[in-house]
């Protein structure tokens, strides 16, 4: 989260992605940081031991979310 | 609990660690005294509001206030206080107590924020554990690029407690932004940049005479010339807060030299949002615009001092505005009377700005002290010295006019008479500073002065 | 540690995102790998996505997700690109 925090800072949007288990921490992490509204979106969790196929259903069901993140409404 | 919840009778404010404490307990038992102990949150509390600062404390209260009150262990006071004769019999006949909890370092700042901390208005602000300090304070704009303190509650609260004006008064309205500035926001300032509670009323009145008309910070600020507001302190404040005036007057090492005209423009940038690239548009800028402040030495002066010269009493402490770019030395260790000296002072007066403009400049002349003996031997006074100086700054038409010299800069044709002083009456300010070994002055430079410029500006310093 | 503004208060205390575009047409998109395992696979099909979309893409991956990305590798995607995407943080 700390790079999407910088790079905001230089003006360029950024979202992050991340498994629910983050829902929490990433809460803490960006209110820590003094940036409580950074851009997130959250997939299902576990990551690691997926199969490839299942982790591209993953990005498939985010891309969306993830766009709208990243433009104006 | 507040006084008037004290329980009627005797009550003591005791410790756990404290001997004196644990000898007298027999006997405050047998006085059935209320033990108030600071070893409990609620008791530390207590002792706080008594203003309790050593223990074993005893109290005497009637109709919930307290009527007197002893410190240690005394008999003959404890029987005086309590009207019981005949107490710890087996006990020495005094014996001092020991320090309050209330007084250990971290424990005061935790009480006073705890309990004056609602005399603040300022937003609150919090920094989480993950961030650092320092860069905290860089990340949020708030700094000038160097470091800053970060000011928090105990520290501002602190601070002030160096002038007798309530957090909520206003100051004055800060350009560019034109905003309401309070006492408070000058003290977290003045804890960003260093200073120490002592200093604040100086901050308060520097900053109440940039923001005047005739000062113009406003103008100051926005200028694409290189000034900034630069401080000349006098009078009894300048030894109080241990201010230089000796060696070194403009340069580092000084705390509250260095610091006092910097929480004047942390201010500025803070609260009136005045910041380089932004309503600030120096093209180069002077590195005393990150704060100059400095005392005259008026002890060692051939002249009276600055601030009387301008009109103020002696034994008031005073603060002089001056909008001004970088000093410049001047060099002359060969004269030894005062019109070659004044000479020299001259010929580097005449380059303020540019040797062939007039009238448009103010400057100031930081007198050394080796070159102030050259016109205390020959007894001249500040008027004579600047009438000699106005007499060797007449400058002749054909020298300044545009074009002169294959120089483009100068003089418009129509405003020139055969000749013109470089400076307005006035516009030369003298204030003697520095160590007392070099044959050295300085010239400082100001910026565009009359109604539409900057005019130097003396305010009294007040508690 | 609380400390006390000592600003105007004009701004608001926390950061704020920065502006977003109206559309995403003509930008380029940096998706910036934080190098756990697996994250790759789901980049590469994000990057897929994206391109199926028109929009441009450069790949990054930061040496170790354990810390911030170096100083350089910011300061390239924030000259090459106008967006990022950051992941996948499990």
């Amino acid at each position: 989260m700390h790079d999407i925090v910088d790079l905001e800072g230089r003006g360029i949007p950024g979202v992050f992605v991340a498994s629910r288990e983050f829902v929490e921490a990433a809460s803490t992490q960006a209110a820590a940081l003094g940036f409580p509204d950074v851009a997130r979106v959250f997939v299902d969790h576990p990551i690691q031991d997926r199969t490839d196929e299942e982790i591209a259903a993953l990005a498939d069901g985010a891309v969306e979310a993830v766009l709208a993140a990243l433009h104006a409404e | 609990m507040n006084d008037a919840q004290l329980p009627d009778g005797l009550v003591a404010v005791v410790k756990a660690d404290c001997p004196t404490c644990a000898m007298v307990r027999p006997v405050l038992e047998g006085l059935g005294a209320h033990l108030v102990s600071e070893d409990d949150d609620d008791g530390l509390a207590r002792s706080y509001r008594l203003g309790v600062d050593t223990v074993p404390t005893l109290l005497r209260v009637e109709a919930g206030t307290e009527q007197e009150r002893t410190v240690g262990w005394s008999r003959e006071r404890w029987e005086a206080l309590t009207g019981v004769d005949g107490l710890g019999v087996d006990l020495p006949p005094s014996r001092p107590g020991c320090g309050s909890r209330t007084q250990d370092p971290g424990v005061a700042d935790e009480l006073v924020a705890r309990f004056e901390g609602a005399r603040l208005q300022s937003r609150r602000v919090e920094l989480s554990t993950y961030e650092d300090d320092a860069e905290a304070m860089f990340e949020r704009g708030w700094t000038d690029g160097l470091p800053v303190v970060p000011p928090t509650e105990t520290r501002v609260l602190r601070m002030l407690g160096g002038t007798t004006r309530a957090p909520d008064e206003i100051v004055t309205v800060v350009p560019p932004d034109l905003v309401e500035c309070t006492v408070e926001k000058v003290a977290i300032n003045a804890v960003m940049a260093g200073c120490k509670p002592e200093y604040l009323p100086v901050v308060l009145a520097a900053l109440e005479a940039a923001c005047t008309d005739e000062f113009n910070a406003h103008g100051v600020l926005a200028t694409t010339m290189p000034v900034g507001p630069q401080l000349i302190v006098n009078g009894p404040v300048r030894r109080r807060i241990g201010m230089n005036s000796g060696v070194n007057v403009l340069g580092q090492g000084n705390r509250a030299n260095s610091t006092i005209g910097r929480a004047l423009q942390l201010t500025i940038r803070n609260v009136g949002g005045g910041r380089p690239g932004g309503v600030d548009r120096a093209t180069q800028g002077n590195p005393g615009k990150v704060g100059l402040c400095f005392a005259e030495d008026e002890e060692g002066s051939p002249f009276e001092p600055l601030h009387v010269s301008r009109g103020f009493a002696p034994d008031s402490s005073t603060v002089t505005l001056f909008a001004g770019e970088g000093p410049r030395g001047v060099v002359d260790q060969l004269s030894r009377d005062p019109e070659s000296l004044a000479g020299s002072l001259a010929a580097c007066l005449r380059t303020v700005q540019h040797p062939k403009l007039a009238r448009r400049y103010d400057a100031v002349l930081v007198l050394g002290p080796e070159h102030g003996r050259v016109f205390r031997d020959a007894g001249w006074d500040r008027v004579r010295l600047l009438e000699a100086l106005d007499e060797r700054l007449q400058l002749p038409r054909d020298e300044v006019l545009r074009g002169a010299g294959g120089i483009a800069e100068g003089m418009p044709p129509d405003r020139m008479d055969d000749v013109t002083a470089k400076f307005r009456p006035g516009g030369i300010i003298v204030v003697h500073a520095g160590g007392g070994a070099g044959l050295f002055s300085t010239i400082i430079a100001g910026w565009a002065n009359g109604t539409t410029g900057s005019q130097p500006v003396t305010r009294e310093i007040v508690p | 540690m609380r400390v006390l503004d000592p600003t105007a208060e004009h701004a608001p205390a926390t950061r704020e995102r920065a502006a977003r575009p109206a559309s995403l047409d003509g930008h380029t998109i940096a998706l910036l790998d934080i190098s756990k395992a697996r994250g790759n696979v789901f980049l590469d099909r994000m990057e897929m996505l994206l391109r199926a979309r028109g929009l441009a893409v450069e790949r990054y991956a930061k040496p170790t997700f354990t810390k911030p990305a170096p100083i350089d590798l910011r300061h390239e995607i924030s000259t090459k690109c106008d967006l990022v995407i950051e992941a996948l943080a499990d």
